[in-house]
Order: C-alpha cells, then structure tokens, then sequence
C-alpha cells in the first residue's frame, strides 16, 4: 500500500488542447524544476564541499589568499587523525548513545504519541502540550540542576546517564511526529481488532504498530542524528566519554584551529551516517507517508 | 460491565504514558523548579554561600533593561524570518521534488547533508567562507563581478548571514517533513480540481498546501522551538556582534551565566524565554487545533 | 584517559627529540651531550636519563605513591606540550593523572558548572578567570603549601627564574597565591618584513608610525594592519594594550573605572582609526583566528597580537609568510612608556580535591625548570626565564622573536592587566569593554561616547 504513493504522479496527461505557448511552458517546466533543484542541491553541498577540499589541503593553502580550488590533494590529516585513534572512540561513543537513543525514545514514545492519538481523555490536549515544553527550556538554566542531579544518582559520565538525557531531549519530538502519523490512520483499524476481540493492547501491538512502521523508521533517524549532533548535554555530562561534536571541538583550540584535523574528521563521521541515512532513506519518505493506508 | 471496560481502558491509557511521563518528570521537572527557584535569588557562583532570595528582582532588573528588550527583538526577528524562509523553501522544494522523477533518491541524500554534518564543523566553515578578505563568497562574487560584502560586519548583514546559515543547516528538517506530508496526501481532490481546469499554483495554494498544514504545523513549533534557542552559530559567527546588534536571548542567558556566573538572572532569562515559547505554541497550537485527536477511540 | 601516551599534537606538531631536549636542559643541568637521536623525550626509556634533574630537589617525590589525580586543560600548546611529559611525572611519583582535554569554548562552559557543584575533580586545572575563580572559591591558596620545607624545596624550584611579571600575574590581591604561571605571551607587534622592505619601511617604534606605516602598506589587495575587534570578548586584549601603552588603564590600580578618561579614549581612537583607515574590510568581526590567517596568507602586513604566534608564522605548513616575519616591541606614544598587554595561563587546585598533596606534587613538577625547559624545546613559550633562554627554544620561535618578545615581556606592567582581568566582574567589565572597541572600529560610535557608554555599564556592573 505504501508503495503506491511512494511513486509520484509526474507530468499529467492534460486532457484539454494546448496553445503553443502553453505546450512550450510545459516541455520547459520539467527543466526549470530540475535547475531549481539542483541548484539548491549545490547550496546545501557547497559548504561541505569545502570543508571536504580544506581537509586535502594543507593549512597554508586552506587558508590561501586566493580561494584554491584545484591544488595537489594531500592525505596527511586523515593519516594523522586515524592514526591518532581518538577518533574511533568519538565515533563509538556516538554510536552507542544514538542508538541506544534512538531505541529507548521510540520505545517510550510511540505508546506516549499512539495514545494522544487514539484516546479522547481529560487533560489530553494539556499533557500532549506538555510533553512538547520539555523542549523549550533553553539550556543554560538546565545545566546546574542537571549536573547536581548526575553527580547525586551517579548517572555523570556514564552510557546510561547521556542516554537518559539525549531521550529526554528527543522525546518530545519523537511523541509529536508519531502523533501525527498514528493520527491518519482510519480508526476502522481499531474497531475491527475490538470486534474480533483483541484487547487495547493487543490492536497497538498487533494492528497499528506494524502499520506505522515505515513512520517509525523515519523518526527513528530524525532521533538519530538530534542524538548524533547533540552538544552542550554530551559535553556537561560526561568527561571521558566522548561523542562526535564534543571530541571534533576539541580542534578548535586556544589560538588555533587545526583545520586539517577538524574537517578530515568531519568528513569521516559523516560516512557512517550517510550510511545509515541512505540505507534507511526510502522508509524516511515513505515512513512519512502513513496517507497511504488511506 | 461498563465500568470494568472503563477501568481497563483507563489503565491501558496510563500503562502507555507511564513510562515517559516518569523520564520526562524526572528530568524536566527538577530542573525546571531548581530554576524558577534559582530565578527568584541572588544567586552567583562567585558568591555561592551569599544567596539570598530577592523575590521578582531579576525579573524587574531584566525589564528595565534596554540590553534584554534589544536581545528579545533580534531573538524574535531571528526566528520569524529564519522560519519562515525555511518553511518556504522547505515547502517549496519539496513540492517540485514531489514532481521529479531523476534521481530523485540522490537528491535526498543531498539535501539531507547540512543535518547530518557535525555542527561544529560547518559552522566554522562558514566563518572561513564568510571571511571577508580570504573567504570563498566574496571571491565568488568578485568573479562574477559583484562587489565584496562585509558579511558579518554590518548590524543587518550579520543578521542575513546568521539566518542564511540556520536556514542551510535546518531547512531539509521542513522539507522532510513536507516531502513526507506531500507523499501521503490523498490525490483525489488534487485530480478532481486539475480536471475543473485549476492551473498547478491554484491547486498547490487552494489544495495542496491546506492538506499538508498538519504537518507542517509541527515542523514549524519544532524549528521555532529551536529557533528561538540557537546559539552555536550566533556564538562561533558573530559572537553577538556588532556592538550588540545580534545578541539574542539565549546568547544573553549565555553571557550572564557561563561568563558572569550570575545564575539567579541567567535563570531569570531562561524562564522568561520558556514564558515566551509557550505562550506562542499555544496560541499557534490551539489555532492550528492540533490537540484533539481525531480518532476518539 | 589513554591520551597521555600519545604524541603531542597540533601547533607545536614538531615531535620532541631527546637531542633537542638535551640542548634544553644541558644549560640547567650541566650535563653533557647524549648522542641517541630520535627517542622522544616522552618516551619512557630516556627516563632514566633524564631523572635525576626532579631528584635533585630536597623533597620526597613518592610521599603520595599511588594516588590518581584528575588535570583538567583547554586545548592549548602548554596541554599539547605538557601531557607527552606526564608518564614521566607518574614515573617519578607513583601518581596517576588523568588528562583531560577541551577546546576553550567548552572548558569554559563547563568547569564552573563542575566546580560550582563543588565536584571533587577536577584535582588540578588551566585557570581561565582568575578574579572569578577566588571570588567563587574555586582555588586552594598555595601559600602555605610552598612555604612549608617538608613539601617544598623552595631553592631548587627557584622563583627568581620567573619574568618579574609572571611573579607579579601569580600573587592576589590578598598576598596569597592561589595559581602558579604555565605560560608567558605578551602582545607583540609584527610585519611582514617584505611588504616593509618594498616599500622602504621600518617598523614602526611610535604609535604615529604605526599608523603612517599602516596607511602606506595598504593597497587595494592587502591591509596595513589587522587587530582583534570582534564583539564581546575578541578586541579586549590588544585593544588593552593600547590603552596601557597611552598612559591609560580601563580599571585603574585604585579599583576605579578609568576607560573613559582621555588617555584611553585617545588609545581607543588611535586602535579604531588605524583598522578603519588600515584594516581589511569586515576588521568589526576579526578574532585572533582571522588576524592570524590574513597576516599567514600575506593578506595583511602588519598585526599587534600574542607573541605565541611566531610559532605558526614560522611553521611553512601554515604559514605562507613563513621567514618574512619581523617581530617588535609596543609602539609607544607622545613619549610614554610602551605597556603591551600580557597573558600567562596558570594552574590551580581544586579546593575540593581529594588528596590536596598529590595535586601540589603535579603543580610542583609541572611547573620546575626541568619541565619548563623540555615543554620549551616543543615551541611552549614558557613562564621561566631560563627555558626561554635555551638553544631548542630559539630554533623553534626564532631568534629575533624571542628578543623581542623578552623586550615585551619585560616591559608589560602585570598590575594595570590585573586590575582589569583580574577583576571579581571582569568578564562584565570586559564584555563592555569590548563591546566599545567594536563600536568604534565599525564607526558606530566615537571613541569618546563609545567609551563612555562602556564605563556606565563597568559602573553598573561593578556596584
């Protein structure tokens, strides 16, 4: 089902005679859209395009009078930067807590959002709003009472303890998004599971849940890279455990930045999220699609 | 009968919210009344044995300075038109990519990029881009004969710069969600008003756009949210400057806090932009009527 | 954390050699010249050798064997340079470190979160905000611990070897000492010595030079100068440096607001002219980084800037200007002394660390001669006389650098700096201050009512 508005309804046959004005504009418009497109494709590529280019270069041509762009490639700061082997453990510990993330909120979420969606109670409306605040306070006055709270219940640089505070940053987002999916679905759904004598649970569990997935998958990688990229939490929270963001700032040092280092790890790290985006790409677009079980 | 079917259901219902009620109380709710209650005191770690609880001080010393009214119209400002130039090239871009049928997947995969990259890294990259000597922009524009800009310089070019770069990291967030919105939209009105001989804008504005509003709608409290806060670019690109023409609220908060150490008026700031932002979801939420659910079950 | 076995990194990238070394502390020790080349001097075999130099000190290096204590840095040459150096201390003592590394930005916010919970670690750490740090109490006094011979040997540590000026930067306002100097830097004007040779210049000596010079190296394509102007915190330091230089204090030494009085708003209007009339366009949003870049790209000629960065100016795998740098003394105006600005990193203890003698052991080694000099052999412009006097240390800054860069150290007045960043509201004091100093390179503002509207918010903020 979802397959069927995964394939996009290009170019109509109109049905009406055209001017030949009119035919013009139409054979010309799939090109203007294609311009338009890649030419915001080139924006969204160009900076990383050149944080690419400055990791092949030395930091005397990165930093060249006139912008370089053909100059001799050289691969001394990947070299230095998997050599050094920091790196890795960046890359593990980010790992670990987006995942891990990543699975504890849609594990708490998805009951949470399915719930909002489906069931009229009182204070619905008032805890769905709720759940959405928790995003809103602006972290500088987190920090304190957070840090205090990890040192007491002995959360502070532990797995567990990141994990717990990337989830509560991201719940809020994963909670709304799949309201919204479980929102389309048709409550026909539910009601014939109850005629056959399913329990509440069972219609979450055995009906909806597996018609949500593809919705599941995509916000699954939205939690994934909130989690991946998150900086001021992994850094507070932690001292030797350290993710991506907080490991690469560690480049960025008192009177200078080691430009090499900082972009040849940039690109590195965006490898294996690409990956993961790319294997999961097509459940991200057709996971926002849960119109198709119209 | 009815009232052991109610029971269950009510149980049922609580079963499934416990869990993240529980985390999110948790680790929300201390915190937040640790800050209220750190908002109406003196409090600074310099002085962290002379604290002393001064009532709505820090909130009247905010209010009647010019420095917060300043933060607080450049915050607003700031996310306003960075959302707003978001969602319209979110929306916009999505809607052709909705029509395109060449490779389409790799596109995605582009326009994915600025939310995958490591901030830290794009944001410095954009302060080497923007660099009005070395940087690649204004050699860009020199060669295709265009004057030099003073990107970061000037109170209102700064603010461009900032919002261009927020909206190159953040705008395939709305263009996800929209693309993803447009995808699952039912295509039968859309038919039915392309064979009245509606042109392609009028079903895009009548149709289209109408339908796809719950989903934007969420996309635009999440990236106002957002929005509202953002920091590590204002910090790395501007760093407030000039004078103080891009000191939002957050960088402010950030400022009084971090730097000053006065956590009882850091905390002050931050309850007042918590005040703000719901305020405004609500609002935009109860207009919008994204709260009931639809199903009632 | 398994960093401390690596090899230094980044600025001072050039891997210690045990030859280079050996050049250092021969002067210290006498010792003659060991002829293995290409051990690093990290590299635990050449401990032995090199023992014997912490040994000499009348004092029991393994009273606290077995203890672990945790140093907590900024990503900075002094951390780059000295935790190689640690295996030896923990060699040396018995004591585990764990080494801790941050980029400014996060260490700064983070560690007061951390010592305002009264955290327990770290034991020892980089000093970012003196004034703030003792006002909140973050810092053991170290007084009472140097003075105590059981603990100390006081002669062999030696704290004439010191620039008068770190001596100075060390003590409080109280008489005591809560910190101990790891770093010198003072502000150092420097040029590109081919752009001024095209032109027949010489570097400038007056502040009317300056700008002279500034405004005749200018062209459509570079700028005559480039100085720090960013808002917030970016323009303090040089821009100080100007205002010591005119006679001037933005704090004077009686505590008072002194940044509106004429002698710091004729340095005021002297630093924005010479960037408005001499600058790269955008000079309101230039950083250190920025002014670093351009003078490195050759797209600026001159800079008054930390004299730590003749290590990457002469380094031709950054630098594009490397050999063409000429450094000098402050410029001086209407027949005032020059008082370029300084800065030394220092260290401290955590009051709430657990074993306090451990932590004074790591601050005792990291900061004795025998250290100081093997960090200088890697580029590290130290705190000790002594280092930078040694042969490896010369090859690695330059020459002529480093007696220019003596010249400012020697003639930086501590107090005037103290008195401003040292300030219990420095942070506030300085955020105005810069905030000034932007208004006025951008040409928002005037020096006079720029500098003004400073002062009322030093006022304010001062009470």
């Amino acid at each position: 089902m979802a397959e069927m508005t995964m394939t996009s309804s290009p170019d109509r046959v109109n049905l009406r005679p055209l001017s030949p004005a009119t035919r013009l504009a139409r054979a010309l418009a799939p090109w203007a859209r294609r311009l338009i497109l890649w030419a915001f494709a080139i924006w969204c590529l160009f900076p990383i395009y050149w944080l690419a280019t400055m990791s092949l270069k030395r930091q005397v041509d990165a930093m060249a009078r006139t912008p370089r762009f053909w100059f001799q490639p050289i691969w001394d700061n990947y070299l230095a930067v998997i050599k050094a082997g920091d790196i890795w453990n960046y890359f593990g510990s980010s790992l670990i807590v987006a995942l891990a993330t990543t699975a504890v909120a849609l594990a708490l979420g998805i009951p949470t959002a399915y719930v909002l969606a489906r069931y009229r109670f009182r204070g619905n409306s008032d805890f769905g709003f709720w759940i959405l605040s928790t995003r809103m306070t602006p972290p500088v006055a987190m920090l304190i009472p957070f840090f205090v709270l990890y040192v007491r219940t002995g959360l502070m640089d532990t797995y567990p303890g990141l994990v717990i505070a990337h989830v509560a940053i991201n719940l809020s987002i994963v909670v709304w998004l799949m309201k919204g999916f479980f929102e389309d679905l048709p409550s026909e759904l539910e009601e014939a599971a109850f005629m056959d004598g399913a329990t509440y649970f069972q219609a979450f569990r055995q009906i909806c849940l597996p018609v949500a997935l593809p919705g599941i998958a995509a916000v699954a990688i939205l939690s994934f890279l909130f989690s991946w990229n998150e900086f001021l939490f992994s850094l507070v929270l932690t001292n030797e455990i350290r993710t991506v963001p907080v490991g690469l700032y560690s480049f960025v040092g008192y009177q200078q930045v080691r430009w090499g280092e900082l972009s040849a790890s940039a690109v590195l790290m965006l490898v294996p999220v690409l990956a993961f985006v790319f294997i999961f790409q097509k459940q991200l677009v057709r996971g926002l699609t849960m119109g198709a079980t119209k | 009968m009815r009232s052991s079917a109610a029971r269950s259901r009510n149980r049922f219902i609580l079963l499934m919210l416990a869990p993240a009620t529980v985390l999110l109380a948790g680790l929300t709710l201390i915190p937040f009344v640790v800050s209220v209650g750190f908002s109406l005191t003196n409090y600074s770690l310099t002085a962290p044995n002379d604290i002393a609880f001064i009532g709505l001080g820090n909130y009247l010393a905010l209010f009647s300075s010019s420095e917060f009214w300043n933060a607080a119209w450049i915050t607003v400002l700031f996310t306003v038109v960075a959302v707003g130039l978001q969602l319209v090239l979110g929306v916009g871009i999505a809607a052709l990519l909705h029509h395109e049928t060449r490779a389409v997947s790799a596109l995605r995969l582009i326009y994915l990029l600025p939310m995958a990259i490591t901030p830290v890294a794009a944001v410095f990259t954009f302060r080497m881009m923007f660099n009005p000597t070395l940087g690649v922009f204004n050699y860009i524009l020199k060669t295709m004969g265009l004057p030099a800009q003073d990107w970061l310089g000037s109170p209102t070019m700064a603010l461009v710069s900032l919002i261009l770069v927020d909206s190159w990291q953040w705008t395939p967030f709305i263009l996800l969600i929209a693309a993803g919105g447009l995808a699952a939209l039912d295509e039968e009105p859309l038919e039915a008003a392309r064979m009245d001989g509606a042109g392609p804008m009028a079903i895009f504005f009548q149709h289209t756009l109408p339908m796809l509003f719950p989903y934007l709608a969420v996309a635009i409290v999440f990236r106002s949210i957002d929005a509202f806060k953002t920091f590590d670019i204002i910090f790395v690109l501007t760093n407030g400057g000039p004078g103080v023409a891009t000191r939002t609220l957050n960088l402010l908060a950030y400022k009084q806090g971090i730097e000053f150490l006065s956590m009882g008026y850091a905390a002050a700031i931050a309850i007042v932009m918590l005040i703000v932002t719901i305020v405004a979801s609500q609002l935009f939420l109860r207009r919008v009527d994204l709260f009931k659910p639809k199903a009632a079950l | 954390m398994s960093k401390s076995v690596l090899p230094p990194k980044g600025g001072l990238h050039l891997p210690i050699t045990r030859r280079s070394l050996l050049q250092a502390t021969a002067i210290l020790s006498g010792a003659g010249i060991l002829s293995v080349h290409g051990v690093p001097v990290f590299a635990s075999e050449v401990f032995d050798d090199i023992k014997g130099q912490w040994e000499s000190a009348k004092m029991d290096w393994k009273r606290q064997s077995g203890a672990t204590i945790v140093l907590n840095g900024v990503q900075h040459p002094w951390m780059d340079a000295i935790t190689p150096l640690v295996p030896h201390f923990t060699k040396l003592t018995g004591i585990e470190v764990k080494v801790q590394t941050q980029s400014e930005s996060e260490y700064i916010a983070s560690l007061p979160v951390k010592l305002g919970a009264k955290s327990a670690t770290p034991d020892v750490y980089m000093v970012w905000a003196l004034g703030q740090a003792v006002t909140a109490g973050w810092l053991e006094p170290l007084g009472p611990m140097f003075a105590d011979p059981k603990l100390t040997d006081l002669a062999w540590w030696d704290v004439d070897d010191l620039f008068p000026s770190t001596r100075a930067y060390q003590t409080w306002a109280d008489g005591n000492q809560y910190v101990v100097s790891v770093t010198a830097e003072a502000q150092t004007l420097f040029a590109n010595k081919t752009m001024l040779d095209e032109k027949g210049l010489a570097l400038p000596k007056t502040m009317d030079e300056l700008l002279a010079t500034a405004k005749a190296l200018k062209t459509d394509d570079i700028a005559g100068i480039a100085m720090r102007a960013k808002s917030g915190d970016g323009a303090t330091w040089p821009a100080g440096g100007f205002v010591f230089s005119y006679g001037g204090a933005i704090i004077g030494l009686d505590g008072k607001v002194a940044v509106d009085q004429p002698e710091a708003v004729a340095a005021i209007d002297m630093y924005g002219k010479l960037l408005r009339e001499a600058g790269p366009i955008g000079s309101g949003n230039y950083h250190w980084m920025e002014c670093l870049n351009d003078f490195m790209a050759g797209a600026v000629a001159m800079s008054s800037d930390s004299s730590n960065f003749a290590t990457d100016i002469g380094n031709k795998d950054k630098s594009a200007v490397a050999g063409q740098a000429i450094y000098g003394g402050m410029p001086t105006a209407a027949g005032k002394p020059a008082k370029p600005n300084i800065y030394n990193w220092t260290i401290g203890m955590n009051p709430n660390a657990a074993n306090k003698d451990a932590a004074f052991l790591f601050l005792l080694w990291a900061t004795s001669k025998p250290t100081a000099a093997m960090a200088a052999a890697a580029g590290l412009a130290t705190q000790r006389t002594s280092a930078w006097k040694t042969s490896a240390f010369g090859e690695r800054f330059g020459k002529q650098a480093v007696s220019a860069v003596l010249e400012n150290l020697n003639a930086a007045d501590a107090d005037l700096m103290k008195a401003t960043w040292f300030h219990a509201k420095g942070p506030q004091i300085l955020d105005a201050f810069g905030i000034g100093v932007n208004e006025v390179v951008t040409g928002a503002k005037d020096a006079q009512s720029a500098m003004t509207a400073a002062a009322e918010k030093m006022r304010a903020a001062i009470g």
